[in-house]
């Protein structure tokens, strides 16, 4: 193995939410920020949130989400939009890739994921 | 449930990240353990430009392999996510962000990749 550093960089963490274990990985590309968030050690779910050159009112851009791989229903694209969105507003309007694995997608755990997905900030 | 007694997982999601330097370049690794899958990201700049997804199927002997990102006449994630798939048994995501001319440095890159599966088994 040469000892180059890594060019990748990334950040875990782990949390029990309404008692269902969460893993949350958040890896940093220079074109987008990969998250993943698991309640099955899987990536379940892929769908990408990107910023629109449309803007909302107070003109900020509007995001779209596609689902990539997996089962395209409408609670895939609100559970991307909340979880997604202000990651890339922060990233300076980076797309975003999210694989999604919930057992609970409740207001409630959506919240506490946006949590955990803060304390691994690599943007 | 899948929480040991002391708040540690049992299954938890591990990174691995190694390089190496082909002619003249630097090309790094990045792999995400996952259960029963793993991700990894092949480049030599922190570009995510494409990524295959491939896993084996049991009516037909090459795995099924499916690029949800990127340029569809690149060949090389794809390719190489089946190979890695049908090697490990494992659902396969690859991303391979090097240019696509150059078909001796995916062989490269494939090797390498094989030899650290080899060298380190449990991180993939």
């Amino acid at each position: 193995m040469s000892a180059a550093e890594p060019i990748i960089s990334s950040r875990q963490t782990h949390k029990e939410i309404n008692g269902i274990t969460t893993q949350v990985v958040c890896t940093e590309f220079s074109n987008y920020i990969f998250i993943v968030i698991t309640q099955y050690g899987k990536i379940g779910t892929l769908v990408s949130v990107t910023p629109e050159s449309r803007c909302d009112d107070f003109s900020n851009p509007m995001f779209s989400t596609k689902v990539l791989l997996g089962k395209d229903e409408p609670l895939t694209h609100v559970c991307g939009k909340n979880l997604g969105t202000f990651v890339s507003q922060e990233a300076g309007n980076r797309p975003i890739l999210l694989g999604l694995a919930l057992k609970d997608s409740s207001v409630d755990a959506i919240k506490q994921m946006k949590e955990l997905i803060k304390s691994c900030k690599v943007w | 449930m899948s929480e040991a007694q002391n708040g540690e997982l049992r299954d938890p999601i591990s990174v691995h990240n190694f390089s190496e330097r082909f002619m003249e370049q630097t090309v790094h690794f990045h792999v995400m353990k996952l259960s029963g899958a793993f991700f990894i990201w092949v480049g030599s700049s922190p570009l995510l430009s494409n990524l295959a997804v491939s896993m084996s199927s049991k009516y037909d002997s090459m795995p099924l392999s499916t690029l949800v990102m990127g340029d569809p006449s690149d060949t090389a994630p794809n390719s190489l996510a089946q190979r890695l798939a049908k090697k490990t048994k494992k659902q396969v995501f690859v991303s391979y962000s090097l240019p696509m001319t150059d078909s001796s440095l995916s062989l490269l890159v494939e090797n390498r990749i094989k030899k650290e599966l080899e060298l380190h088994p449990g991180k993939f």
